[in-house]
């Protein structure tokens, strides 16, 4: 469930924590490895990605939110 | 609890679009600004990813007709939706405003210019006016950020403004809490702007029950529609639905940034617009009927496709520069990722759920009908253009509204301080009972049962029965387990008494009109023409009207 810190790569610096509108890190301390409490309530809307100076966050879409489509290579 | 005092001119309640440009024209004009937005300045609001369209009127592309552009405008369907419950002058205003804003934020540094001209293009029909500026908005909030920054106005994260304080017809203040500290934050205003966006989470979502799958945004609850009701304001037809379309199920807004052709699986197009892609009109077909994807599915004549094979190379890279601004950008890289190329896959696409267009009434200062409130943004006006240039004159007349009123005195609105600390407290102190979500995905369902896509007065009726039945439990066992659930409890709370307002209206319409079916009166009635559903709060109790906005 999304979003996915890298435990190596994240530094603690709380930018993703600041800026979530939906706050799906609240609880999380700066310093620390923020900890995603609501990944529930995620709106895969990335800007904690882009947030991210180490760019040691990643969504993962979960899998009711796949996108669907035709493969013409297939059916051909 | 602790409790925080925040004096001001101008409070303005949410720092999305209409928050910020509020914001922004009332601290020119020389007030105290304060911006209370409940979770980040930055990344919210619908305009947070950023946008594409601007809809405006420039005379020297248009020409200097504005009523005919205005017409042209509203032959849309969707658009029309968009702005039921604003009244004609209103819309004209903004219209005649818009070219303003759009060289403001030019100005600013959010690109409105592409390649040093005005371009136009999407949510217009093949041949006919064009009405949608392109512009890069991928940055625009940050820009207005520090507009708004560079001003002296101060923008308050993490506090989300629940109620109104009013003494006899006046707006006095606001109550809110900080949504991560045990705090109350207790707002003494001249003014109040209300700028909290839109309606999201009144209906089921696509996935049942899994409120992320919506296309816009979960903290979107229309808190100044239910604080602005419960003030005493006038709320404008809270039971016209609207729906939008985009890619299944990874839901997005959007759809007219996509260059494709919706098409059914044996590649016929569904609408008779366009057969290739064209990057000036889109495909119009789901701005004239967004559910007729949804009956494409219902019937079995589905899956519907947008599908953008065969288009050049540079309107992929038109489109793909627009959507990056649009806001896509999770689902770019996601498409990446999996590997998904539209070049090569028709993607499905889907009718949302049902978003309510109701409206918080004001007149062309951005007034609501109580003083010293006002209104711009999703909550009075539909689209980004709207909050951009309603939230400017709201501020604008909010700013000189401040300058000839005082300060409320410490001491009013005392009791409903009270009563306020007490709902969270209570909230607060429970152990047992059901938690936001469980009350939120329980109105939800009544919403789809029994206010949904099929309407009549007997299911309306004991719709609202069950909703009000299930209230009175909720006011004495929702619980809270710490200051986030506290937030998504004030917020179903807010959706509660927006959901009443549905049924009301709903009953209150008798008439089947765009999206609002009736089945007992399953005709269009010319008499209604114009006129909109009126709900006010008096002596505790709604108040319907049928009259023109």
């Amino acid at each position: 469930m999304p979003p996915v810190i890298d435990r190596e790569k994240c530094t603690g610096c709380g930018a993703c924590a600041e800026y979530c509108a939906e706050d799906v890190f609240f609880g999380s301390e700066k310093e620390n490895i923020p900890q995603v409490t609501y990944p529930e309530f995620c709106a895969h809307c990335s800007c904690c990605v882009y947030a991210c100076p180490e760019k040691a966050i990643w969504l993962r879409i979960p899998l009711p939110m796949q996108l669907l489509y035709k493969n013409p290579e297939r059916t051909a | 609890m602790k409790e925080k005092r925040i004096q001001t001119d101008v409070l303005c309640v949410g720092a999305g679009i209409a928050g910020l440009m509020a914001g922004i024209r009332a601290a020119e004009k020389g007030a105290k600004v304060v911006l209370a937005e409940k979770g980040h300045a930055l990344h919210s609001g619908r305009g947070r990813g950023g946008n594409d369209h601007f809809w405006c009127y420039i005379p020297e592309v248009h020409g200097h007709d504005l009523d005919f552009f205005m017409r042209e405008s509203l032959k849309t369907p969707k658009l029309k939706t968009m702005q039921s419950g604003t009244a004609s002058h209103v819309l004209r205003t903004f219209l005649a405003k818009s070219f303003d804003i759009v060289k403001l934020w030019d100005k600013w540094g959010i690109p409105m210019k592409y390649q040093g001209r005005w371009e136009f293009a999407g949510h217009s029909f093949p041949g006919d006016v064009l009405t949608h500026l392109k512009y890069e908005g991928r940055d625009q909030k940050k820009v207005l950020i520090q507009r708004t920054r560079e001003l002296g106005a101060e923008i308050v994260n993490r506090v989300m403004v629940f109620d109104l304080l009013r003494d006899k017809e006046r707006i006095i203040g606001a109550v809110g809490i900080d949504t991560r500290e045990d705090s109350l934050v207790l707002f003494e205003s001249k003014a109040v702007i209300l700028g909290t966006g839109c309606l999201d989470r009144l209906y089921p979502p696509p996935t049942p029950a899994w409120m992320a799958s919506i296309p816009g945004n979960l903290t979107l609850t229309g808190d100044g529609r239910a604080m602005a009701y419960r003030a005493g304001a006038d709320i404008v037809s809270p039971e016209m639905p609207k729906r939008h379309v985009g890619p299944r199920y990874f839901s997005r807004f959007g759809q007219a940034t996509w260059v494709g052709v919706l098409r059914d699986p044996h590649d016929n197009p569904i609408g008779p617009y366009v057969t290739s892609p064209n990057r000036v009109y889109g495909d119009m077909t789901p701005e004239v009927k967004g559910v007729y994807l949804e009956e494409f599915l219902k019937t079995g004549k589905g899956p519907v496709y947008m599908d953008c094979r065969g288009i050049s190379k540079e309107d992929y890279d038109y489109m793909m520069h627009w959507m990056w601004h649009e806001g896509n950008a999770p689902l770019l890289d996601y498409m990446k990722e999996e590997d998904i190329d539209i070049r090569r896959h028709p993607i499905e696409f889907q009718t949302y759920h049902i978003i309510p267009e109701g409206k918080i009434w004001i007149n062309e200062k951005g007034e609501t009908s109580l003083p010293g409130l006002y209104s711009a943004g999703d909550e009075s006006m539909g689209g980004i253009s709207c909050a951009a240039t309603y939230g400017w004159i709201a501020g604008e007349n909010a700013a000189d509204f401040a300058r000839d009123v005082l300060l409320p005195g410490d001491d009013r609105g005392k009791a409903e301080i009270g009563t306020k600390k007490e709902l969270i407290q209570k909230i607060m102190s429970r152990r047992e009972g059901p938690d936001w979500k469980e009350v939120n995905v329980a109105l939800q369902q009544l919403m789809q049962d029994y206010a949904g896509v099929v309407r009549s007065e007997t299911l309306l009726t004991a719709g609202l029965d069950y909703l009000r039945r299930m209230r009175r439990k909720v006011d004495q066992s929702m619980i809270a387990r710490n200051r986030w659930e506290l937030t998504r409890c004030l917020e179903t709370l807010n959706l509660l008494d927006l959901g009443e307002l549905v049924f009301i209206g709903a009953n209150a319409r008798k008439e089947t009109r765009a999206l609002h079916k009736r089945t007992d009166y399953p005709l269009t009635d010319p008499v209604m023409d114009g006129k909109e559903i009126f709900i006010r709060k008096k002596n505790g109790k709604p108040v319907v009207e049928v009259k023109k906005a």
